[in-house]
Parts: C-alpha cells; sequence; structure tokens
C-alpha cells in the first residue's frame, strides 16, 4: 500500500507558510553579516540609515521577497506544463521557456532598447508564450512526440536561444556587463521595484492557474477522456500556456534564468497532497517558494566569502532530481 | 555485403572524398585570406612557402593560419568522435556534445586552470597539461552518464537525457569554479566554454597535434571492428563485433577524442553531430570514407564557422561556436522529428 | 426519433479530406438496452461511436439526444448525457483509484459549485458499483489490467450519464477479466437501466451480451437487430468475407459463430 491518507491540506498549507516565513527569516538576518530579528524589524519599520539598516532594505529586504516570488511562479508553471506535457520531466527550462523568455529580454534591450522593469517582463513572458507555442507545434507537427522527444526539442531550443544571446551580447559590449549578471540567474542586487512589478504578474499567472485547475486534474488523462468528461480540451491548453508565459516571463525577468525548480517542486508538492491540482498548484507555491529562498541563502555559504549564483545550486540539485527520476522510469 | 548500394558507394567515395579534400583547403585558404586585411592567395602561398613581406608574415603565420589548422583540428577531431559514438550506439542523435563530454572537458579545463595557478595567476605548470586535464574531465563526464544511466544505455533517447542531467550538474559547477578563480581565470575559462579559436598559438597547435594523430591511428585500426550500423545488437554480438568491452574502449576513445580537440577551442556543439550524417550522404557506407569524410567535414565546418564569424561580426570576436550551435540546434530538431518512429 | 430510441443518428456523414468514413448513416439506439457495434476493421464503428460523443464534427446529418440535437448540447450538459470510456485512456501511474473516479464528477461541477455532498456520494456508489472501493488509495500503476479496467468504468459511472459509451473496452484483457468487464457492464444497464453502446471486435462476445447488435460496413449500416437475426451465416459472409458456420451455445443459448476460411 502506497502512502496513507495525505495530511489535512489546510494543517499542510499552514505548516508550510510557516516554515515559508522562516525561511524568509533567515534570508533577512543571515549572509556575510548575520543580524538579530530586533535588528532586521527596526530597519523594517523603523528605517534609521545606519549601516545596518541600509543593508537590511536595499539589498536583503528585495532578495527575501524575490526568491519566494520567483521559486513560487516556477514551481506553479512546472506543475502545469508537467501535466500539459503528460511529462513528470517537464519544466519551464526543459522546455527551453526559461532560455527563450531571456532571449526576449536580451533582444528588447539590446537591440530595441527597452529598459523598464514592466516593458522587460512582459516581454519576458512574450518570449516564453512563443516559445512555449513553438516547443508544442513542433511536437504535434512530428505526429505528437513522446514525452522525452518534446525535452530534447525543448533543450535544444534552449541551447538555440543561449547562442543567440552570446551572439548578440558580444556585439553590444556596452549592454554586456549588465545582461551578463542578469543571465547568470540570481536574486543578487534586484531593486525592490522589480518585486514590485512583478508580483502582480505572478499572482495574474497563478490565480489563472487555479481557475484551470479542476480542468486539468481531468486533463491527466488522455484527451479523449478528458474530451468525453465535457472539458475544453485546447481552451484549457491555451489557458494554461498564458499562465505559464505570465508566471515564467515574470520569474526570468525579475531573477534570470533560474534552472530547475519547475522540474523538482511539483515532484515534492504531488508526494504530500497527491494528484488534485488545486491542492498541487498551493503547495508547489508554498514550495517551490521555500526551496528559492533557502537556496538563496545557500548561496550566500557554499563559497563563502564569496556569493554564488543560486542557478548553480538549483541547477545541481535539479541535475541530481533529475538522474533519480529517469533512473525510475519516472518518464 | 556486395549489395548493388554498397558498390555504388564504393565507386563513389574516392570521387566524393577528393572534392570533400578540395572543397576544406579551398575553405582553408579562403579563412588565411580573409579577415580585417585581404591578402591575395599567391601571396599566402608564398608566406607559407617561406618568402613574403614581414607584416604579410605575421598575419598569416601568427593570426591566421593557427586559427585555420586548430580549427581544422578539433572540427575533424570532434566529427570523428561524433561518427564512432553513433555508430556504436547505432543512433544518429549521438554525438560528444551531449553525452556530457564536452561538459566534462569544461569541468577538467576549469579545475586545472583553478588548482595549478599561483597567488600572480600564471599558470606554475605547462599549459601543455590542458588537453590531459580535459581529457580527464571528458572521460569522467561519459563515465557519469554511462554509469548512471545503467541499463537504459542502450536507448540512446534515455541516454541524452542522463547526459543532459550531467552536463546541467557539470555547468554549474564550472560557473562555481569560475566565480572562485581570479579575473585571469575567469576570462580564459568564459573564452574557452563559448568555444573560440582566436588567440591560438603554434605551441598549443603542436600539443593538440601531438595528441590527436595516436588517437586518430588507433581509431583507424578499430574502424575494421565497428558493427555495421544495420545490424542489431543481438546479431552483432553473435558475430564477435560489438563486445561490452569493445563498446567501452570506443566510448573512451570518443571521449579522448572529444577532449583533446576541445581542449583549446572550447566546447564547440554540434559539429559531431552534423559532420557524420552528411558524410554518410556524401561519400557512402563505408566505415574507412566514413571516417576520412567525417574529418574533412567537420575541418571544413569548423573553419567555416570561424569565417562566417570574421565576416559577419568583425571586428566583434563572436566565438565560432555560437554559429554552429545556431546551425547545428535546428539540424538536431530536425533529426529529433523525423526519427520518431525508431525508439522513444 | 421514436421514445424509445436514446440516440437517433440522422443521415450522418463524416470523413476526412476525401476519405468518407460515415457515408449518410441513420440508427436508432434503443432506450435501456445493449446495443453493440460490430464489423470489420475499418468500417467506421469507432468513428460512430465518437461522432456520438462529438469527439467528430460530422460532414452531414445529426444526432438527436432526448435533449436535442448534440451539436446544439453545451460540453458539460452533453457530458452529463453522454459517458464514454475511450480505447486506451490512460492517466499517469502515480494517481490514485479514487483520484482517478472523482474525474467522473468533473461535469456535474462548476467553478460556484465545487465539490459536494452528492458528488462524495456518486463517488461512491461508483466504486462500490464496479468493487473498487477497497483499492481507492492504491496508485494507477500496481494495478493489474482487470483491475485497472474496472476502475475505469467505474470513472464513466461516476459521470452517472443516461447513456454510456464504451470503445473496445475488453481489447487487452485476458478470457476472465473480458467476461468480468463485459458482466459489469450488463448489470450496470439492468440495475440502473442505462442506454450502453459497445465496439466490441468479439463476435461472439457481442452476440452474447448484445440487445442489439449492429453490423457495419463501409460507413453505413449493414444491418441491425437482435443477436439471433444477425448471425446468419450469410450476413456474416456478406460483412465480414468470411465463411462461418453460426450454431446455438449450448450453455446460453446465444448464437455463436465459428469462422471456417476467408473469403
Amino acid at each position: 500500500m502506497p502512502l496513507s491518507r495525505p495530511l489535512p491540506a489546510g494543517m499542510l498549507y499552514l505548516c508550510l507558510a510557516i516554515l515559508l516565513a522562516a525561511a524568509m527569516v533567515l534570508s533577512l538576518t543571515t549572509g556575510y553579516r548575520v543580524y538579530s530579528l530586533a535588528m532586521v524589524w527596526q530597519a523594517l519599520t523603523d528605517f534609521d540609515a545606519s549601516e545596518a539598516a541600509t543593508v537590511i532594505t536595499t539589498l536583503r529586504l528585495p532578495r527575501a521577497v524575490i526568491a519566494p516570488l520567483v521559486g513560487a511562479g516556477l514551481a506553479i508553471a512546472g506543475v502545469q506544463v508537467q501535466t500539459l506535457s503528460r511529462n513528470r520531466i517537464a519544466s519551464p527550462d526543459t522546455l527551453g521557456l526559461n532560455a527563450g523568455a531571456s532571449l526576449a529580454v536580451v533582444v528588447a534591450s539590446a537591440v530595441f532598447g527597452v529598459s523598464s522593469l514592466v516593458g522587460l517582463s512582459l516581454t519576458a513572458a512574450m518570449g516564453a508564450l512563443v516559445t512555449s507555442i513553438l516547443v508544442f507545434a513542433l511536437a504535434i507537427g512530428a505526429g505528437g512526440l513522446s514525452p522525452i522527444r518534446i525535452v530534447l526539442i525543448g533543450v535544444t531550443i534552449a541551447g538555440l536561444g543561449q547562442s543567440i544571446v552570446q551572439i548578440i551580447l558580444t556585439n553590444n559590449e556596452a549592454q554586456l556587463q549588465n545582461l551578463l549578471f542578469w543571465l547568470a540567474g540570481s536574486f543578487v542586487d534586484r531593486p525592490m521595484n522589480l518585486a514590485l512589478n512583478g508580483a502582480p504578474i505572478i499572482a495574474a499567472g497563478t490565480l489563472l492557474a487555479l481557475v484551470l485547475a479542476r480542468p486539468l486534474d481531468a486533463m491527466q488523462a488522455d484527451d479523449d477522456t478528458a474530451s468525453g468528461l465535457g472539458v475544453p480540451v485546447t481552451l484549457v491548453r491555451i489557458g494554461c500556456f498564458l499562465s505559464v508565459s505570465l508566471l515564467t516571463g515574470a520569474s526570468v525577468a525579475m531573477a534570470g534564468p533560474v534552472s530547475f525548480i519547475g522540474l523538482v517542486v511539483p515532484h515534492a508538492a504531488r508526494k504530500l497532497v497527491g494528484l488534485r491540482h488545486g491542492r498541487q498548484i498551493v503547495a508547489a507555491a508554498l514550495l517551490g517558494a521555500i526551496y528559492a529562498t533557502l537556496a538563496d541563502v545557500a548561496a550566500r555559504f557554499v563559497i563563502f566569502p564569496l556569493e554564488a549564483p543560486v542557478g548553480a545550486i538549483t541547477a545541481v540539485v535539479g541535475g541530481i532530481v533529475l538522474v533519480v527520476l529517469l533512473r525510475r522510469r519516472a518518464a | 555485403m556486395t549489395g548493388l548500394p554498397s558498390q555504388l558507394s564504393q565507386a563513389r567515395a574516392p570521387l566524393a572524398l577528393a572534392l570533400l579534400c578540395g572543397a576544406f583547403l579551398l575553405l582553408g585558404a579562403c579563412g588565411v585570406a580573409l579577415g580585417s586585411t585581404w591578402i591575395p592567395l599567391e601571396q599566402v602561398v608564398s608566406v607559407i612557402l617561406g618568402a613574403g613581406e614581414k607584416t604579410e608574415r605575421l598575419i598569416v603565420l601568427q593570426l591566421r593560419l593557427p586559427r585555420v589548422v586548430i580549427a581544422a583540428l578539433a572540427g575533424g577531431g570532434m566529427a570523428v568522435a561524433g561518427f564512432l559514438l553513433q555508430k556504436i550506439t547505432r543512433n544518429a542523435l549521438a554525438s560528444p556534445g551531449v553525452l556530457g563530454v564536452i561538459d566534462g572537458a569544461a569541468l577538467g579545463v576549469v579545475i586545472f586552470l583553478a588548482a595549478l595557478s599561483n597567488e600572480s595567476n600564471a599558470l606554475v605548470t605547462s599549459i601543455a597539461y590542458q588537453p590531459l586535464a580535459a581529457m580527464v574531465g571528458a572521460v569522467l563526464g561519459i563515465g557519469m552518464v554511462f554509469f548512471l544511466s545503467g541499463r537504459q544505455s542502450t536507448s540512446a533517447v534515455r541516454l541524452l537525457l542522463f547526459g543532459i542531467a550531467v552536463a546541467a550538474v557539470f555547468k554549474a559547477l564550472v560557473m562555481v569554479m569560475m566565480l572562485i578563480g581570479p579575473i585571469y581565470r575567469t576570462s580564459q575559462a568564459a573564452r574557452w566554454i563559448a568555444g573560440a579559436v582566436n588567440e591560438i598559438n603554434w605551441s598549443e597547435i603542436q600539443v593538440t597535434l601531438l595528441m590527436l594523430l595516436p588517437l586518430l591511428v588507433l581509431t583507424f585500426f578499430a574502424a575494421r571492428r565497428l558493427p555495421p550500423a544495420d545490424l542489431d545488437e543481438v546479431s552483432a554480438r553473435s558475430v564477435g563485433l560489438d563486445l561490452p568491452i569493445f563498446r567501452v574502449a570506443i566510448f573512451a576513445l570518443a571521449a579522448g577524442l572529444t577532449a583533446v580537440s576541445v581542449a583549446f577551442v572550447g566546447g564547440v556543439g554540434f559539429i559531431g553531430l552534423m559532420a557524420p550524417h552528411l558524410a554518410r550522404l556524401v561519400v557512402g557506407r563505408n566505415v574507412y570514407a566514413g571516417l576520412l569524410g567525417s574529418f574533412l567535414l567537420g575541418a571544413a565546418m569548423l573553419v567555416g564557422a570561424d569565417l562566417i564569424v570574421r565576416v559577419l561580426f568583425s571586428p566583434v570576436e563572436v566565438p565560432a561556436g555560437t554559429v554552429t550551435a545556431v546551425i547545428g540546434a535546428p539540424y538536431f530538431l530536425f533529426l529529433l522529428m523525423s526519427r520518431q518512429r525508431h525508439d522513444g | 426519433m421514436t421514445d424509445k430510441a436514446a440516440i437517433a443518428v440522422d443521415t450522418l456523414s463524416l470523413g476526412y479530406g476525401s476519405t468518407t468514413i460515415l457515408d449518410a448513416l441513420s440508427l436508432d439506439i434503443p432506450r435501456g438496452k445493449i446495443t453493440v457495434l460490430a464489423g470489420p476493421n475499418g468500417c467506421g464503428k469507432s468513428t460512430l461511436l465518437r461522432a456520438i460523443r462529438r469527439l467528430h464534427k460530422p460532414s452531414g446529418g445529426r444526432i438527436l439526444l432526448e435533449e436535442g440535437d448534440i451539436a446544439q448540447l453545451g460540453e458539460r450538459l452533453l457530458a452529463r448525457q453522454i459517458g464514454l470510456l475511450a480505447q486506451s485512456p490512460s492517466a499517469p501511474d502515480d494517481m490514485t483509484v479514487e483520484e482517478l473516479v472523482r474525474l467522473g464528477r468533473y461535469p456535474h461541477q462548476t467553478m460556484l459549485r465545487p465539490w459536494s455532498l452528492a458528488d462524495t456520494e456518486a463517488l461512491e456508489r461508483a466504486m462500490a458499483g464496479t468493487g473498487v472501493s477497497h483499492l481507492r488509495h492504491r496508485h494507477l500503476g500496481s494495478l493489474s489490467g482487470g483491475q485497472l479496467q474496472r476502475v475505469w468504468i467505474a470513472m464513466v459511472l461516476a459521470q452517472e450519464t443516461d447513456i454510456v459509451c464504451l470503445d473496445e473496452p475488453v481489447n487487452h484483457l485476458d478470457m476472465s477479466h473480458q467476461l468480468d468487464c463485459l458482466d459489469l457492464v450488463r448489470q450496470l444497464n439492468s440495475d440502473h437501466g442505462r442506454t450502453v453502446v459497445l465496439v466490441l471486435h468479439d463476435l461472439n462476445l457481442a452476440a452474447r451480451y448484445a440487445d442489439q447488435l449492429v453490423f457495419l460496413r463501409n460507413g453505413v449500416v449493414a444491418a441491425s437487430g437482435r443477436p439471433e437475426e444477425l448471425m446468419t451465416e450469410a450476413l456474416i459472409a456478406q460483412v465480414f468475407d468470411v465463411d462461418a458456420m453460426v450454431i446455438t451455445d449450448p450453455a446460453y443459448g446465444r448464437p455463436l459463430c465459428i469462422p471456417l476460411r476467408t473469403r
């Protein structure tokens, strides 16, 4: 008998929310310098322009907010693409959506000079949308590809995108410094504005995902069965593309391509709450937020006193999880 | 094998190879002649023969010729590695770029640069050991992929996925190693990872050539025992071809070839995938012709990619590896989609 | 449409491009009975079943339910009238039995009316009726082929539709599970008076379980009626191109076809 009856969902969400709060506190207090809770509290409520308060409000706070937003966004996007492609190793990165969003941002800023944060966020979302349509169109064009091949297509398109990014960047020396840092995938040195612009887009994507949760349940079965249950299959797919693009685009705009969060977290969420999407989405959002925040904290210590890009940490964890999944033939 | 098609291809192979050779030489000559200043072909020849003016000698012998030579060696070596991998896995999707070989080599190189540099950022040992480090890393990479995939390694598509996972981890480690290292090593490593053939000097070419030649000779002798592509695994084994130990040896050989090829040039993708295919189209199925054709095509492709980069983006030095990726990725997609029915 | 018919197919035509699959086909499917569609490969039986569930768009003609032309019905409304067990349904291996059967309640829910007590009751009835209640927390990947088919039937049952369509439900099952599955279908029909439309390959199984047997050939109805009327050597030869001997089976008194040779 596998896994006994899961925890009551409400209790679980509460536990996860508490964990998330703890992770965010950790993110605010620890790092190159360690601050006490009291100092953090004072800096946030009664800013006194001291060095500590400045570090906390301008450096620590943005990343303590952006990390969970990005983690939640990529995790929810991951849940949706895994169901949509009926593929447990799909994620915004393995389908090339992160790379598509990055390419769009690089083109927009290096070639067209877009610099507003909202503009870049929406550009990133457009890039993700176009890529997702491209990948699925290629898959359908080949007569419905096996899950593995969809991933190979996605990874190849990601590689292609990265090469084009590289060509553009080497030709735009001036933009290189700005963008190179962003392209590494990190939560460091992001202005608070970025979080304020990204949050509503993440919220919209999440809301759309929740609306689509029940049809998504039925989409886990084959197309005929889902249609037989009265699910407007094509409409749901379009809605999901939109939601995934918003979530991935906003995440990439905020943090750059942070890899493998969308691959790893949905598996953990399903282990905890089962396969119903209403629960899966909420659990994945919380778990993704916790995971990204903790990875961000870990990034400050793995090569202390230097800081590693958080993308390197999630890539190592993600690579290992992918190997485990492949060995178990989950995909 | 005396079927009509193989007879035909045997008749056509020498001619095709001669044509390939001619095309390669032409591209190579263009590679030397073209650049920020145009040097007429007859002057190029006279410089190579030992005559010519001082500035021309400098440009040709120190700047352009090394580029062309290293591009030819690296492209050819990777193409041969790809040829071996595609033969031994019986799958057209296999190539050194996707089996963890290149990322493994990258990790080897950054660790080599990081561990063996002194305080003032100078290497404490000869740069000649860099290919060795790349080779160790490459064998480690492909070894990991095969070790982790276990019995699933017979399915080439699944092998590719393990390759992706291993490559992701290695890439992350490379990124961290680069951050830890001082600026010199970072820029050295960054240049390496993108795959660029500029700033190569003759001593590096010497090292590459010295290590590549024995491997190519080995490949030549091993080729006789490569299983024909149209033989399935069980029957290949039953006629004494494709024994497990031989498989391992071929994988190691391919990893070695790739590592040496990329040791100074860096991660140039997709040549190991494309060149063997095109070679089969052009020269037919004969193993030796295929090997030679792959080498020539691979060499011509990287020389050509470098030429494109120089003509299109000059004076900015865009890494040649990006061009091969931009051309190679759609080709891979095409293969992936057209071979859907064979396995999955 | 007579009031005894649950579904009336009226001069239905359907095709892809220039190939015609159904050619002005008309058929009444009687209410509360088991109708089995049979015929040689490519005769259009699965296409007809799928067209009845509106998974194919016809090029001409219409399909009428009591509620009207199916082309006019909303997605959910139609899904509350007709349940479909697809030919080779699939769901994730790590989905639990209960999670799958729950899907059957999808058409009964709306954004404003999520899961309710009625849904729970229907879910329990469906699992009890198919004898899979004790498996509810098992993962689909851990079930046997026969158990899995029961679970899928439970899902269609949970939909609580008057009409149930099953497309070759016993295709990959062994003999005992074939009987098990079709007995279950007959029980659903007799206990709840549901109208059942089945596509079956095996003529003898078709004859044994059908109230009405329909032979299709080249996109039209070649013959329809009670199995005893249809299972004749002449008709089988005409529809299936097989010389066969038809006897009455000694156990159930149903016609039994013994194929002799192809014509």
